[in-house]
């Protein structure tokens, strides 16, 4: 005699399922999703230790082998110094996840901040965000980062040289950092808004659930509200903008490097490489070829594993 | 248990102080065509231990006036007039902090959709835990300890397992039952249950009541329960409070109302309840038309465009509560029904 299971004791024995355990199930199942995943597993993996498997030095020149086509000795072939476009191209992987993930962590710290203050308290707060919002988006991004970093970056640096030059002080010495601080600020400056207005979209349908009304009931304050109930509810939405965000980012850095506003030679750059392999792709495709299709890569997976996250976050619209 | 240790009001005490006291309330809504009047200077109290019903159809202001005494309603809805006092001090004007060490120290909320009343993304027992760690001052682990008695005490199997459940892991029924253990959980001394057997389907309904009628006399709380049924809530009530349009038009133990219902409209909501011992081909009773829209407020009596007894002075002026009877605990606000019992 077979055992019928009777229904409903199914749900009382079987060990609770997270949500985020839920939604790892679902995407599983997506191939993209999953396809993406790997890549970006494999491209984090390559920036962080990369740079310690290379064959060779990513900055070291050999000029009797230059623009040499791929080869089992150079897998990518080498650049018009004799540098080695395979360690270039994984030294570069570091230098986009360096900057996607900053810029992306500073945009949405930003985003969201605004973005669930305005949703949830409104009125004149709500009023000046969007404002601001508006605004940013309303500049051109490139021209925008080509004016902060044309204006900021001879004054900033020949600030912080006098200043050297008169104390002697070691913390002026390096003005690298100039470099970076105003690639990232200046992205940040320009990637903030879209997530401001995802979050405030989301608090504004989020503010007005009964279970917010409940939590009110119970006298929690604003602040825990806002912290506990609204933003984890908004975060759905949001990840799978990070996750599309982060590519995002690698492409506008490599725009910008293409442009001479990125990160500045010798740090490797996908889009400073794409833009020295534009003006020789006739004769050395390789060098367009390899940093184009890494960064073309990198760009796909990330947005294949946001769709996928967005499906698996969101049970409602999946199957 | 812990509860049972606090000291609370014999239930003899029915008659005596007043724990909530609503007088003239008036709440308006901002709309298009400027502010319109939707709960006009409501007056209803609830003595210590006792449970009011609240009782009339959608629309007519039930929740909103519970939900905006105590502050929990969007801007664009406005008290602008009168008081509620609670527990001797007037909600309206209290500071925010303090108004929230009342919102679920003292006032437990229970409400209508136990689907969309719980937050999605956090375990039960957190929920339980929060306003005991805000308002008890408990720490994590006391108020988890806490949690799982809670839903112990509100009939959950397994309660300590399901701490860690999320909501959408449990039934309606499940659900609601955790509702009424987070507002009870800082140990209140009046709960405001607004139509929490809506959703359920009717055995569950009857369960949910005989729960709070037991969590009640066991913790000798005050009670105020919602709702348009009025035959649900009969063997859980000491007294029903008939709401039209904004305004208590009927105040009656709940005994006296059923016997000797007195305003036409509680009439018409007791006709309308159908009867097991009606025949198949009767039809059911209902009450024609539809209260008035906010803003659009006739001049007299709220009810008379609906009602069949209306006379001219009902189109005329608005009757006030008044006093049945010797003791005056059965009030009606209806000309008609007043003149009646006068010449009787």
């Amino acid at each position: 005699m077979s055992v019928v299971p009777m229904p409903g004791t199914a749900a009382e024995i079987e060990p609770p399922v997270s949500l985020w355990r839920d939604a790892w199930h679902r995407l599983r199942r997506n191939k993209l999703a999953v396809f993406g995943l790997a890549v970006v597993v494999i491209l984090a993996f390559t920036a962080l230790f990369g740079p310690y498997l290379t064959p060779y030095d990513f900055l070291s020149q050999d000029l009797n082998s230059r623009n040499l086509a791929p080869s089992l000795s150079h897998l990518f072939g080498t650049d018009d110094l004799g540098r080695d476009v395979f360690s270039r191209v994984v030294y570069g992987t570091r230098t986009a996840f360096l900057v996607a993930i900053v810029v992306t962590f500073i945009a949405v710290v930003i985003g969201v901040t605004l973005g669930a203050l305005a949703g949830f308290f409104g009125g004149w707060l709500d009023r000046i965000v969007m404002w601001l919002t508006d605004m940013t988006m309303s500049i051109p991004n490139l021209l925008l980062v080509v004016v902060i970093n044309a204006s900021l970056k001879s004054p900033i640096t020949s600030w912080m040289e006098s200043r050297y030059l008169a104390t002697l002080n070691p913390v002026y010495r390096e003005t690298i950092w100039v470099d970076f601080l105003l690639v990232f600020g200046s992205m940040a400056l320009i990637s903030w808004p879209p997530y401001a207005r995802l979050v405030r979209a989301q608090v504004l349908s989020i503010r007005s659930r009964p279970y917010i009304t409940a939590a009110q009931a119970l006298g929690l304050t604003n602040r825990i509200i806002l912290m506990r109930y609204v933003v984890p509810n908004a975060l759905g939405p949001l990840i799978v903008a990070v996750s599309a965000g982060l590519g995002t980012a690698m492409v506008l850095e490599s725009a910008f490097s293409f442009l001479g506003v990125g990160v500045n030679p010798p740090t490797p750059s996908w889009g400073n490489m794409i833009s020295d392999g534009l003006r020789v792709w006739q004769h050395y495709p390789h060098l367009l070829a390899a940093p184009a299709a890494v960064l073309g890569l990198a760009s796909v997976a990330f947005s294949f594993l946001g769709d996928g996250l967005n499906d698996a976050l969101n049970p409602r619209g999946a199957k | 248990m812990m509860m049972a240790n606090d000291i609370r009001p014999e239930p003899s005490a029915k008659t005596g102080e007043r724990l909530l006291d609503v007088k003239g309330l008036t709440i308006e809504i901002d709309t298009r065509n400027g502010p319109a009047t939707i709960v006009d200077g409501i007056d209803l109290h609830v003595n210590k231990g006792e449970t009011l019903g609240i009782v009339g159809e959608s629309g007519c202001g039930k929740s909103l006036t519970m939900l905006s005494m105590m502050r929990l309603l969007p801007n664009k809805i406005k008290v602008t007039k009168g008081e509620a006092n609670f527990a001797g001090r007037d909600l309206q004007k209290m500071s925010n902090s303090d108004l929230r060490k009342v919102r679920g120290g003292d006032v437990g909320f229970i409400f209508q959709d136990p689907m969309t009343s719980l937050n999605p993304v956090m375990r039960i027992g957190q929920q339980l835990a929060e306003p005991l760690i805000y308002h008890r001052g408990m720490s994590k682990a006391e108020a988890r300890k806490r949690a799982g008695e809670l839903l112990k005490l509100v009939g959950i199997p397994g309660a300590e397992d399901r701490l860690d459940a999320y909501p959408h892991e449990l039934s309606g029924g499940m659900r609601q039952r955790v509702m009424i253990a987070i507002g009870l959980a800082c140990n209140p001394q009046l709960l405001i249950a607004d139509e929490p057997t809506t959703a359920l389907d009717v055995t569950i309904q009857a369960q949910i009541v005989d729960l709070v009628k037991d969590l009640r006399d066991k913790l000798g709380m005050s009670v105020v329960w919602i709702t348009h049924d009025l035959a649900l809530i009969a063997g859980l009530v000491d007294r029903i409070n008939v709401l039209y349009a904004g305004t208590v038009v009927e105040d009656a133990p709940v005994d006296a109302l059923f016997a000797n219902p007195s305003h036409p409209y509680t009439q018409g909501l007791l006709a309308s309840i159908p009867k097991l011992s009606d025949e198949r081909s009767t039809r059911l009773s209902s009450i024609g038309g539809t209260p008035p829209e906010p803003g659009r407020r006739p001049k007299g009596c709220p009810f008379a465009p609906r009602c069949p007894l209306a006379e001219a002075i009902c189109h005329e002026r608005v009757p006030s509560l008044e006093g049945l009877g010797q003791n005056g605990a059965h009030r009606v606000a209806c000309f008609v029904a007043q003149r009646k019992l006068e010449a009787a």
